[in-house]
């Protein structure tokens, strides 16, 4: 008898502790004053620049700590100085006639986070270092592609010479995490350069410039940076802690408990926001990384999955990819899967890209009466098909998948499209093939800041994806799209380049190598509390400089 | 003598079964799947997957890769967790002591639930109230504890705001040093109220949900133990003597019937081990659970066959510590009556 | 053959061998379902039994593939009751009702593949290594012991990681963790009685070890793997459904596992259908299979009966 009253009033006192200790939300009362939380849906795999891989979660924590010579503002797209003083340009000499030598003038009077003063040997040790490892996952091809040597002239002047003219160098390989500037003395300090091996220190501990430290990394759980308060620029307010992991929904009920000031979600659950106190919904802009899935050209005999009955050519005939196109029901996923969010891109380039045409034709509407037109012409309607397309499971790709699955096989029960569904691991490995041994598969573009990594990964026929699926095979006029392209990546006069991609645009629509599902929304969420918001698509995912906010 | 032999036998035959579980591990990971996949990154070149098999020692044959995982375990290093960007062997130590405090809590629950339960129901065996306790035990072990801990979760958590999620507050838990690992004992160490509350608060409702579900291993033994108990001689004559029920049993059946629970803590163990791997990713507990699961789906091996070895050596410990214990007690048994 | 006994008093004819068997079989239904939570397992087993023979009927089969889940994109999130579903959508669109119904024919076919084929390997094995003795034996055990000393669930999740988000592989995955149990029974089984005296008798009598194993081991090995196979039928539902929630079976088929994982991503909003309908059946399926389990465990056992 005892032991049960023991227990019951025991238990009483668990609960009632509970009530009065537990973090429970006072209205208007800013939570974590000082801090900013910020929950994230992925982790960082590195913080080295020299080893990031460009749309992973490292490139983030890169953008706060680490500074680059040139910088993209929150406002525009436009450049504004960094670690470099001014932008090299024609007129003040920073960039030579030829075009193929950048000079930059570095800030004096900046300190690493470790105390040392920046000097032009610690950038051209980062971008060399970058190059030397040349390690298969990072990006330092995006250096070692247009760069022929690196050179200093002073203890705060640094030199560039290029291979060839870009037409993007300033403003995509500069603003780039892999050009991002190291401290030389803390590498050399900790392994040094080894080539082709990545650098165990670096990969977990950072030695920058910028407005944020490194504290800790404590995996699988959260990564916590403070303010730096030698910061060369405008001081941050916040330190911050990145929640990491977790689903989506635990997230919404952080924020709206107040647990976490910012964070990533996905469109499906803005509805569970809409009205909640507190709570400000961000939705300014779209993804630079339009979901897509491809058409192989160039299927190996006798790999397709069993199940798939159609032949190797399959997708020669521009019919059919154009079909394929027609009868996706573009609505459907945006409205559901999206949630409204998104918006339909051209082939190949994104919306808020230079380069972009608002007028170009675009496929957003499901047109079944096209599509069996097509069909019946390429001669396949009778007969019908099966093909698998392989894609991650159980995100917005499997969806998409879904989504084309259903559109196809309602349009002709003798027609089917098996989703193959596997695991992120499988799936790479899949997709490093080449020749790849699948029909079609899933996925988003990589962000890029410029019109050229777009059409040259993923359209030009001698590029990327260009050679793995024999877009030759498939081109009416490969060599006219191959030709345009490269035009368009050396044109220095941007009236005359932007004129070329919007020719491009037009000639793809009809010859598509793609089928371009939606072109992502921005969707973020924050506390009201949260001062200073402000996102720029072209910074790495989650588009934020935690630098700017406060409370 | 006999015992002796017993342990000894047993002791020699380990070393075999830990080898057969690492060839079936090592064996899953390399025949089935993609051993490579979670190094790579996307839209990766065939050369630059090559340089990434040579970091990894994956471009050998199977049998070369076997003996240097086996010769790397040796020397402490279990490969590299493509999960946690960074080596097992580091990350390891953190996240059991995490789960081991779960589990410990969980295992205490279940316990104290499972013998009131088994010992009411055996008590009143056949009526009304041994029926009810039967379907209250064996829910909790036909509860799916993923859907059971998120109804928890909504009531607790979403709703009424009472119950927390993770390990621990962030700020309180900087807020001390961390000697063992085990957030508890660390408090208790660093005599901080505020921290041992903290610790405790997270754990109850992952211990409630995983404990619960153990509770009906434990109660069905307890009950039957005790059913066989009550129809011993001795019962009889205490109660004919006149001693109350309630003594009889409190005092010398319950106590007989705890010997043969003892051979189901080894399942009981089992079932915790298990259950922490879905408990920890609802509760967002830091365990080896929620990091194992995290690696099946993203196929990091390197975490996948340590965590697999690790649980199957631990399980296999513990099951021969309880029958060594079981054959001890046993045997005092037969040669005392 | 050999002659009867002269004595007419002691008559053994397979007449009433038969009834004696019979009654046997009454009393322990008897048994069985006196007990009222067997009961109340038995009507569960029965209901859900009935949904998934008749699920056909109860809602239309999607076209073409009935296993798949009907996705309306139109209707995504629904309450249960909004827009004629009556149990509300998930995610996707997918009518949770159907869900329910046809998810009754998967765990069905779930739990009988599995079972069924890992009985019928375990018993083989088990018995073969218990007949023939000597190394066979040896060999075999140790591979049983090793396979036993990975816990179930880690087991099967290694292994259906590594086969790929299927639904057969979910059936591969078990399997291939649950015949050792079987294997073990049966091996008990057989050389429990190998030692017994009648099989001496039956030996000197002439029958061959075959006809003793189909006769005596059999018949006897029944109740026990019996019981395991009633427990077996709720828990493999219950660890394929977390080999789902986890995320290792496919997408958008009408099975519990999967839709509670796929509808889990919500309850924190409020959207408390998708997955709280499916994880209910999987509890009462397991729930049923538990109670009945028990219930044939107590029956059958000869020690708990009332002196």
């Amino acid at each position: 008898m005892n032991f049960k009253y023991f227990i019951k009033y025991l238990s009483y006192g668990f609960f009632a502790g509970a009530i009065a200790l537990s973090p429970v939300t006072v209205i208007g009362q800013v939570k974590n004053p000082g801090l900013l939380v910020h929950a994230a849906d992925d982790e960082p795999t590195t913080l080295d620049p020299a080893q990031v891989e460009p749309g992973e979660g490292g490139e983030t924590i890169i953008l706060q700590v680490y500074d680059r010579l040139l910088d993209i503002g929150p406002a525009s797209a436009a450049l504004i100085p960094s670690l470099a003083v001014e932008i090299p340009s024609l007129s003040n000499g920073g960039i030579s006639g030829d075009g193929l030598t950048y000079t930059f003038k570095l800030r004096s009077g900046v300190t690493f986070h470790d105390g040392t003063s920046l000097t032009a040997d610690d950038v051209k040790y980062s971008w060399d270092r970058a190059m030397e490892m040349n390690l298969p996952e990072g990006n330092a091809g995006a250096l070692s592609d247009v760069i022929a040597s690196t050179e200093i002239i002073d203890d705060l002047t640094f030199r560039v010479n290029l291979s060839e003219p870009s037409a993007s160098f300033l403003n995509s390989t500069v603003v780039s995490m892999v050009a991002s500037v190291v401290s030389q003395d803390a590498v050399e300090a900790n392994g040094g350069v080894k080539a082709e091996t990545p650098n165990r220190f670096m990969a977990g501990n950072m030695v920058g410039t910028g407005p944020y430290k490194f504290v800790v990394w404590n995996r699988n759980e959260n990564l916590q940076l403070e303010v730096n308060e030698s910061y060369w620029g405008d001081n941050a307010k916040l330190d911050v802690r990145i929640e990491i992991g977790g689903d989506p929904d635990v997230r919404v009920l952080g924020l709206r408990a107040g647990e976490f000031d910012t964070i990533e979600t996905d469109p499906s659950f803005i509805a569970d926001l809409e009205g909640a106190d507190g709570v400000t919904i961000y939705t300014g802009g779209l993804l630079l990384e339009p979901l897509h899935i491809g058409f192989n050209l160039n299927i190996p005999k006798g790999s397709l999955p069993d199940g798939d009955t159609i032949s190797e050519d399959f997708f020669h005939d521009p019919r059919i990819r154009q079909a394929f196109n027609h009868a996706f029901d573009y609505q459907a996923f945006l409205n559901g899967p999206l949630a409204g969010y998104g918006a339909f891109n051209p082939h190949y380039t994104p919306i808020g890209i230079f380069g972009h045409d608002a007028d170009a034709p675009v496929y957003s509407e499901k047109n079944y009466a096209e599509a069996e037109r097509l069909f019946r012409e390429a001669g396949v309607w009778d007969e019908g098909f099966a093909v698998s397309v392989i894609t991650e499971e159980g995100n917005l790709f499997a969806l998409m998948c879904l989504v084309l699955k259903d559109s196809i096989e309602r349009l002709n029960p003798n027609f089917r499209i098996n989703v193959l569904a596997v695991a992120e691991s499988v799936f790479d490995d899949a997709h490093a093939q080449n020749p790849l041994e699948y029909a079609m598969w899933a996925k988003n573009a990589d962000p890029a800041a410029d019109p050229n990594f777009y059409m040259q990964a993923y359209q030009h026929p001698d590029g990327e994806w260009g050679e793995v699926h024999g877009f030759a095979n498939g081109y009416r006029d490969a060599a006219k799209v191959g030709e345009l392209i490269d035009s368009a990546a050396t044109e220095l006069d941007p009236a005359k380049r932007s004129a070329i991609y919007r020719e491009l645009q037009t000639i793809l629509y009809d010859d598509p190598m793609w089928l371009i599902g939606a072109q992502e929304g921005v969707v973020m969420a924050h506390r009201d509390w949260l001062k200073g918001f402000a996102m720029q698509p072209l910074w790495p995912r989650p588009s934020l400089k935690f630098s700017f906010f406060d409370k | 003598m006999q015992l002796r032999d017993y342990i000894i036998r047993r002791l020699m035959v380990l070393p075999i079964l830990i080898l057969g579980v690492s060839i079936v591990v090592f064996t899953l990971t390399r025949v089935g799947g993609s051993p490579i996949g979670i190094y790579l990154s996307h839209e990766m070149t065939p050369e630059e997957v090559l340089k990434i098999e040579e970091r990894f020692g994956l471009d050998k044959p199977v049998l070369v890769q076997y003996i240097q995982w086996l010769k790397g375990i040796v020397s402490g290093d279990f490969g590299w967790s493509g999960v946690a960007s960074a080596p097992v062997a580091e990350v390891f130590p953190i996240k059991l002591a995490a789960t081991l405090e779960l589990a410990t809590a969980a295992g205490l629950v279940a316990l104290f639930l499972g013998i009131t339960l088994g010992t009411f129901a055996g008590a009143r065996r056949n009526r009304f109230p041994d029926h009810l306790t039967r379907i209250v035990a064996v829910s909790g072990a036909s509860l799916p504890q993923f859907w059971f801990g998120i109804l928890l979760l909504i009531i607790f958590w979403a709703q009424l705001g009472i119950a927390p999620i993770g390990r621990s507050d962030a700020t309180i838990f900087a807020s001390i040093s961390h000697p063992t690992g085990l957030y508890t004992i660390d408090a208790i160490l660093a005599g901080s109220i505020r921290a041992l509350w903290d610790a405790i608060w997270h754990l109850i409702l992952p211990a409630l949900t995983l404990g619960y579900g153990a509770t009906a291993i434990i109660a069905r033994m307890m009950r039957s133990a005790l059913v066989e108990e009550l129809q011993q001689d001795y019962v009889d004559a205490a109660r004919a003597k006149g001693l109350a029920e309630k003594l009889v049993i409190k005092r010398h059946a319950r106590r007989n019937a705890l010997v043969p629970t003892i051979t189901v803590i080894g399942l009981t163990f089992g079932f915790l081990l298990q259950g922490t791997i879905t408990i920890e990713i609802i509760y967002r507990w830091p365990g080896i659970g929620r990091w194992m699961a995290d690696s099946v789906l993203r196929g990091d091996q390197a975490t996948l066959m340590t965590y697999v070895l690790f649980t199957s050596v631990l399980f296999l410990l513990v099951n021969l510590i309880v029958d060594v214990i079981y054959a001890n007690l046993d045997r005092r048994v037969t040669l005392g009556k | 053959m050999t002659n009867p006994p002269q004595s007419s008093n002691i008559t053994i004819t397979k007449d009433s061998a038969f009834s004696v068997k019979i009654n046997r079989f009454l009393a322990l239904l008897q048994r069985l379902l006196s007990n009222p939570t067997t009961v109340i397992g038995l009507i569960i087993i029965g209901l859900m039994l009935s949904m998934a023979i008749f699920a056909p009927w109860i809602t239309t089969a999607n076209i073409p593939d009935p296993y798949q889940m009907p996705r309306d994109w139109g209707a995504v999130r629904k309450p249960p009751g909004e827009m004629g579903y009556l149990l509300g959508t998930t995610n996707e669109g997918g009518d949770v009702f159907y869900g329910i119904v046809w998810g009754s024919r998967t765990s069905l076919q779930l739990s009988i593949y599995v079972v069924g084929s890992t009985m019928i390997i375990g018993t083989i094995i088990g018995s073969i290594a218990g007949l023939l003795g000597g190394w066979v034996d040896e060999v075999l055990m140790r591979i049983v012991d090793v396979f036993l000393s990975i816990p179930e669930l880690i087991f099967a999740l290694a292994i259906a990681a590594v086969l790929g988000p299927s639904f057969t592989n979910i059936i591969i995955a078990l399997s291939l963790v649950i015949w050792v149990k079987y294997a073990r029974i049966m091996r008990a089984q057989v050389l429990q009685i190998k030692q017994n005296d009648f099989v001496d008798a039956a030996r000197i009598v002439g029958d061959s070890k075959f006809n003793i194993y189909i006769k005596d081991i059999l018949p006897n090995a029944v109740t026990p793997v019996t019981v395991q196979a009633t427990l077996d039928m709720g828990n493999v539902v219950l660890i394929g459904a977390t080999l789902s929630f986890i995320g290792l079976s496919e997408a958008g088929i009408a099975e519990w596992g999967v839709l509670v994982s796929e509808g889990q991503a919500g309850i924190a909003s409020g959207r408390w259908w998708a997955s709280t309908f499916p994880g209910l059946m999987i509890f009462l399926w397991a729930l049923a299979f538990n109670l009945l389990g028990d219930g044939l465990r107590d029956a059958l056992d000869p020690r708990l009966e009332d002196r």
